[in-house]
């Protein structure tokens, strides 16, 4: 299946953008949604060593929050599996952030700096060494580099009449991203997501566009969005090899 | 205990905002206008932050 697909980006930013891709099948969609959030692989940290811990957490709690804390993931430089170490030394009265975490490797650091690890009190101390690990989304929750990755499809709006002169118009709410009947692409936030609003004094007819959908990608910090989709495609393009060549005798 | 890291619903990392989320409210400004001014929308993020109580303080005497 060598197609081109008709790509069109509608916002676009460093970690969230949203975009309309043409020519898709509904199952090729979702493959590709799986594969943002699922295949492509983020650092995380996983095991971690703790020399003090005086905190009111327990070390298991610590833990946690440290494996949620998004790292900053070079793909070119490391291969699934790849660890880089981490360490954090802060004595209380102060609060331990993410910002603190020094890493062994400059590629790989935390991509915010101001998440709360935890609280300390006076006399309080938190000391551990840890292991970030690069690895895939469906290895744990952790390694997802996509956030509220999701799709839906494009919807044409064309006006098939006007409203009849002493009727109400009720308000006519519709979310995601419109086709006018000029061919023009518009995100329903510009007008409330109200057609009413845009059209008024109209009647109109909305329809699914077939084989367009819009894409809504965030990112926790650890890829950039662009980095995301197209590692997602390459991935879900070299899943298909695989296949291919695991059939093909 | 202490604001969890991230959304339990989406994931957004929302941890790093708390902290300024709660001063700006002390202050008086509005929580909801807060909360858009740091870019967290969705309704699930945002119940993580309105909903969170520190408990650090509370526990601490009992280390």
């Amino acid at each position: 299946m060598a197609q081109e697909f008709d790509v069109e980006f509608i916002e676009r930013e460093d970690r969230k953008a949203r975009f309309l891709v043409r020519g898709l099948t509904p199952a090729l969609a979702n493959g590709f949604r799986r594969a943002m959030i699922a295949d492509v692989p983020t650092f995380s940290i996983d095991t971690v060593r703790f020399t003090e811990n005086s905190s009111v957490m327990f070390d298991e709690m610590i833990a946690l929050r440290l494996g949620l804390v998004p790292l900053t993931t070079p793909l070119d430089d490391f291969e699934i599996g790849d660890a880089v170490t981490v360490a954090l030394d802060v004595e209380g009265p102060a609060t331990a952030y993410s910002g603190d975490i020094e890493t062994s490797d400059a590629l790989v650091v935390p991509a915010d700096e101001n998440v709360p690890i935890i609280e300390l009190k006076e006399g309080q101390r938190l000391e551990f060494e840890a292991d970030a690990v690069l690895d895939r989304g469906k290895e744990h929750a952790k390694h997802q580099g996509g956030v509220s990755v999701g799709f839906r499809h494009l919807q044409a709006v064309e006006v098939v009449d006007d409203v009849g002169e002493f009727d109400d118009q009720e308000p006519q709410i519709l979310r995601g991203v419109i086709e006018t009947p000029d061919g023009e692409v518009v995100l329903t936030d510009e007008f409330d997501n109200d057609l009413t609003n845009r059209y008024p004094g109209k009647e109109l007819d909305v329809t699914d566009v077939p084989g367009a959908y819009v894409f809504h990608v965030e990112t926790d910090g650890s890829l950039s969005v662009d980095e995301l989709v197209l590692r997602a495609a390459e991935e879900l393009g070299s899943r298909a090899d695989e296949l291919h060549d695991a059939v093909t005798v | 205990m202490m604001i969890p890291v991230r959304c339990f619903t989406c994931g957004k990392v929302i941890g790093e905002h708390y902290e300024e989320f709660e001063e700006r409210s002390q202050r008086g400004e509005d929580p909801a206008a807060v909360l858009d001014d740091l870019g967290v929308d969705r309704h699930c993020c945002r119940r993580m932050m309105v909903s969170h109580t520190d408990l650090v303080d509370v526990v601490a005497p009992y280390q």
